[in-house]
């Protein structure tokens, strides 16, 4: 019984990392209907910025900003340099994926030649290890949960109460209505795509720092969680990705207590088919996974 | 030329070739973007594999797997192909039938990822991440595997099956079947309007592309004679694509081409590469990483520049057809 | 160009919808529409953008299901039928925005929707072109034969996707012709269509209605209706606000408030 306790503990922290990932992706795919399949190797960049900066001397939370920063910057340019004028040549949405698939691919490769096959580890201070009726974490993994909810409240927050929020919701909605009601959608997109990119640092970092070590191979299995919280959730809706987020942390670390850890992934993929199945709109959209009707 | 060298390079020629056009078969022509293919590829050779070599008890312990039936080719290839062709109806019963296009796109890739974790861990089924090896080929027993001769046999046995293949790919795609799976490709809700069935035109489609993907793994193993999740993982799938994009889709002639440019034509021009350049020796894994990028550059210059491929999708034209105004070229039906 | 023969009495109704709903985006597009087709007319469908006309001709079609209520086609209810099934029954649907297989020739267009063409399934297309030649070259004909009578002849064997929008327009009617339909649904056949063959259009609709063929058409040019159509009916929010001719409508105050200027 402890053991699953102590899971329930693992899966606040799975669904921390996997909530600001999975709410930076699906509104990547909410404001420009782009289903970006970079967004586990930009994770991985950025979480490897955060390692050179942290190997240079510099404590893990700060190292974190510059994460933060190659997150945002990678993001920005792959949507401007390779998304963006694709869609405007009129590219369906599969060429699309074909094109976001590719795009990981070579970053990912770019990036080995860089920093080599082998695994990483951040210096990171683990603080004490904290016992609270059967949870067992350690002060760095409650902070990871601390800046989780504070990154979600200040999406939140943004979204409900600045301009820039309202502006968003407006182009994800109806970009053509909203150009019309003089909204600077394609400065809206681009700084979307900052934020966004921004978070996806972010949760790369938080990431490595959940696990032992991380490589270039990482980059992929982020993948897999991030888009199963996403389509469970809702695609393009932030709110619901948080659930989904909180929904596949908690199963798949409770599962991994229950059967073994290397099928935690194997247990995201059941739920993300589940949900296609069942309720393919995920479970706050309206709009969603289902084929286009006439 | 060595004519090792020669065999070898035919072998897998033939089975990039295969694969190729059964990937056109879904993807270019039916517009099912299959990013799981590799997996029924990698389900065909685990079958030959198993079906041709003995109990694995004969190698004392250091390799685990289900089957060893030790049946004579050629059963273990039929049997490659038939697995390939089963796999795809759980799959794309799951899958095809009600998803946005993309949705199903990243599904299937996650679908491959999860299946290589799968039977890694699985350590008794197909013997894990160390997977199968030792695989014999067919006649191995009769002619000596390493010799000449055995590469001109196994030479023999890859091109009827490329000749079929390509005959029963040709046969779908230039009948009124082929036409409308175009169709569906095409609008799939005006297809529905004239009476096509969208999730029975795809079950058909994966299902045969997953019978030909089976048959081309099982020809792979018997010359390779090793299986392992690592000779399959989901960018060797992307390799694939890139053939396609880049040969031309929606016909096989660019299938073909394809295949013999990129898996074929790459892997041989990097292969010249010399091992230094002007007294600069790269890392050893640099060139892996490189042909890498060189995939994704190929994909994205393709789509971008020439998106129908070197070859593209014939025009077609009817018997009795009246003279169009301008020269291009025409593909008498 | 073959009408199948209906053996259903003269005065039923070709199409009967009871009380359709459709929930779109968590509105109720469709509120309870019922209508009633009469077999070898030409039925209109008016109303303002967004009363829902182009979403129920959809759920007619079955290209979206029903939310509520029933429709009998012929005598059979469909209500639960997929839209290739209608189809292949003989209701037939053309669409709104232009949705020609752009890659494939006009001919082929015409030609995908023949139906019964033993090459049409996996198995006829492995049996080779021997076995299924007869039936390709009967459909080509029939194809040819429509695309004489609508002027495309000439066109046979561009692509689809180059044609102009008037052109697609054609093509798709000349699709949906291919099936032996008994009953047409036309979504706004002539929006976007040059004047000159809006005259054909109606020339040709006119034509295929003596000979037999239902029609129900959604439309937004009022004295196009007026011309074509027997009867029409009038929807707006999602709710019908009156049937009967174009005469009798612009008395109907509901009509006229909602929707008729004059």
């Amino acid at each position: 019984m402890e053991l699953y306790v102590a899971a329930l503990g693992f899966g606040l922290i799975s669904a921390s990392v996997i909530a600001i990932a999975a709410v930076g992706f699906t509104m990547q795919f909410g404001i420009t209907n782009m289903i970006n399949l970079a967004y586990g190797e930009v994770m991985m960049v950025s979480g490897y910025a955060a390692f050179y900066v942290n190997q240079a001397g510099v404590n893990i939370w700060v190292a974190m900003i510059a994460g933060a920063l190659a997150g945002a910057a990678l993001s920005f340019v792959l949507n401007r340099f390779l998304y963006t004028p694709f869609q405007r040549k009129g590219t369906n949405l599969i060429g699309m994926v074909i094109i976001s698939l590719a795009a990981s691919l070579m970053i990912a490769n770019l990036m080995l030649p860089l920093v080599g096959y082998d695994t990483s580890s951040y210096v990171i201070d683990q603080g004490q290890l904290l016992r609270w009726n059967g949870l067992v974490l350690t002060v760095a993994q409650i902070a990871i949960i601390v800046v989780a909810a504070i990154l979600m409240l200040a999406v939140h927050g943004m979204l409900r109460y600045t301009r820039l929020g309202k502006a968003m919701r407006a182009t994800a909605a109806n970009p053509t209505l909203a150009r019309n009601c003089g909204i600077p959608t394609q400065r809206v997109i681009s700084v979307v795509w900052l934020i966004t990119g921004a978070l996806c640092g972010v949760a790369g970092v938080v990431a490595g720092m959940d696990s032992e070590n991380f490589s270039v191979a990482s980059g992929a299995g982020y993948l897999i969680t991030i888009i199963a919280a996403a389509v469970l959730g809702g695609a393009g809706q932030p709110y619901g990705a948080m659930i989904g987020a909180l929904i596949i942390g908690l199963v798949t670390e409770l599962s991994a207590a229950a059967i073994a850890p290397e099928y935690k992934q194997v247990v995201a993929f059941a739920i993300l088919v589940l949900v296609m199945v069942l309720r393919p709109q995920g479970m706050l959209a309206k709009r969603g996974a289902l084929a286009a009707a006439g | 030329m060595n004519s090792y060298y020669a065999a070898t390079l035919a072998v897998y020629a033939g089975v990039d070739i295969i694969a190729c056009i059964a990937l056109n078969l879904q993807f270019g022509v039916s517009g099912i973007v299959n990013f799981s293919f590799i997996v029924f590829q990698a389900a065909g050779a685990y079958t030959a594999a198993v079906l041709s070599m003995p109990p694995d008890s004969a190698y004392g312990g250091y390799q685990t797997y289900i089957g060893g039936l030790q049946l004579p080719f050629p059963i273990p290839w039929i049997g490659g192909a038939i697995v390939g062709g089963l796999l795809a109806i759980p799959v794309g019963l799951v899958v095809l039938r009600k998803l946005r296009p993309d949705y199903q796109a990243i599904s299937l890739l996650v679908l491959s990822v999860i299946a290589n974790s799968l039977i890694t861990n699985a350590r008794t089924f197909l013997n894990g991440a160390a997977g199968i090896a030792q695989v014999p080929g067919p006649f191995s027993n009769q002619v000596d595997p390493l010799a000449q001769s055995y590469q001109l046999l196994y030479v023999g046995l890859t091109l009827p099956c490329v000749l079929l293949v390509w005959a029963v790919a040709s046969r779908i795609v230039n009948s009124p079947f082929g036409r409308s799976l175009r169709a569906m490709r095409e609008h799939e809700v005006a297809a529905t309007a004239i009476g096509k069935n969208p999730v029975q035109l795809k079950m058909t489609v994966f299902i045969v592309g997953g019978v030909i993907a089976g048959l081309s793994g099982a020809i792979l193993v018997g010359y390779i004679a090793v299986w392992a999740p690592s000779v399959w993982l989901y960018p060797e799938t992307i390799i694939l694509f890139a053939a396609v994009i880049v040969g031309g889709r929606g016909n096989n002639v660019g299938a073909i081409l394809g295949a013999l440019l990129v898996p074929v034509g790459f892997e041989e021009a990097t292969r010249m590469i010399p091992p230094t350049i002007g007294g600069w020796v790269p890392p050893p894994n640099l060139i892996p990483a490189m042909q890498w990028v060189a995939i994704g550059l190929l994909i994205i210059g393709f789509l971008w520049f020439r998106p129908e491929g070197v070859r593209p999708e014939p025009r077609r034209v009817f018997e009795g057809a009246p003279v169009r105004e301008d020269s291009e070229r025409v593909l008498k039906s | 160009m073959r009408i199948q023969n209906v053996s259903s009495s003269p005065d039923r109704a070709m199409l009967a919808a009871s009380d359709v709903y459709r929930h779109l985006d968590g509105v109720l597009a469709v509120d309870g529409v019922s209508i009633e087709v009469p077999k070898g007319k030409i039925t209109g469908l008016i109303g303002p953008n967004g009363a829902g006309k182009s979403t129920f001709l959809a759920v007619l079609a079955g290209t979206l299901p029903a939310s509520g209520g029933s429709i009998v086609f012929d005598g059979q209810d469909v209500t639960r039928m997929p839209a290739y099934a209608r189809a292949r029954r003989g209701l037939v649907r053309t669409f709104q925005l232009p949705s020609e297989f752009a890659r494939l020739t006009v001919l082929e267009n015409l030609l995908v929707a023949g139906p019964h063409n033993r090459g049409d399934s996996l198995w006829g297309a492995l049996l080779g072109k021997s076995y299924w030649i007869a039936d390709e070259r009967r459909l080509v004909d029939q194809a040819r034969g429509l695309l004489q009578r609508f002027g495309m002849t000439a066109k046979e064997s561009d692509y689809a996707g180059t044609m102009s929008g008037g052109q697609k327009r054609l093509i798709e009617i000349m699709r949906a012709l291919m099936l032996g339909p008994r009953l047409l649904l036309l979504d706004e056949p002539m929006s976007g269509v040059h004047p000159s063959i809006v005259l054909e259009i109606q020339s040709y609709l006119q034509d295929l209605r003596r000979e037999g063929l239902t029609i129900l058409m959604v439309e937004h040019e009022l004295h196009l209706v007026e011309e074509l159509c027997d009867s029409v009916t009038v929807m707006a929010q999602g709710k019908v606000i009156g049937t009967g001719t174009m005469a009798y409508l612009r008395q109907q105050k509901e009509v006229v408030d909602a929707y008729l200027v004059g």
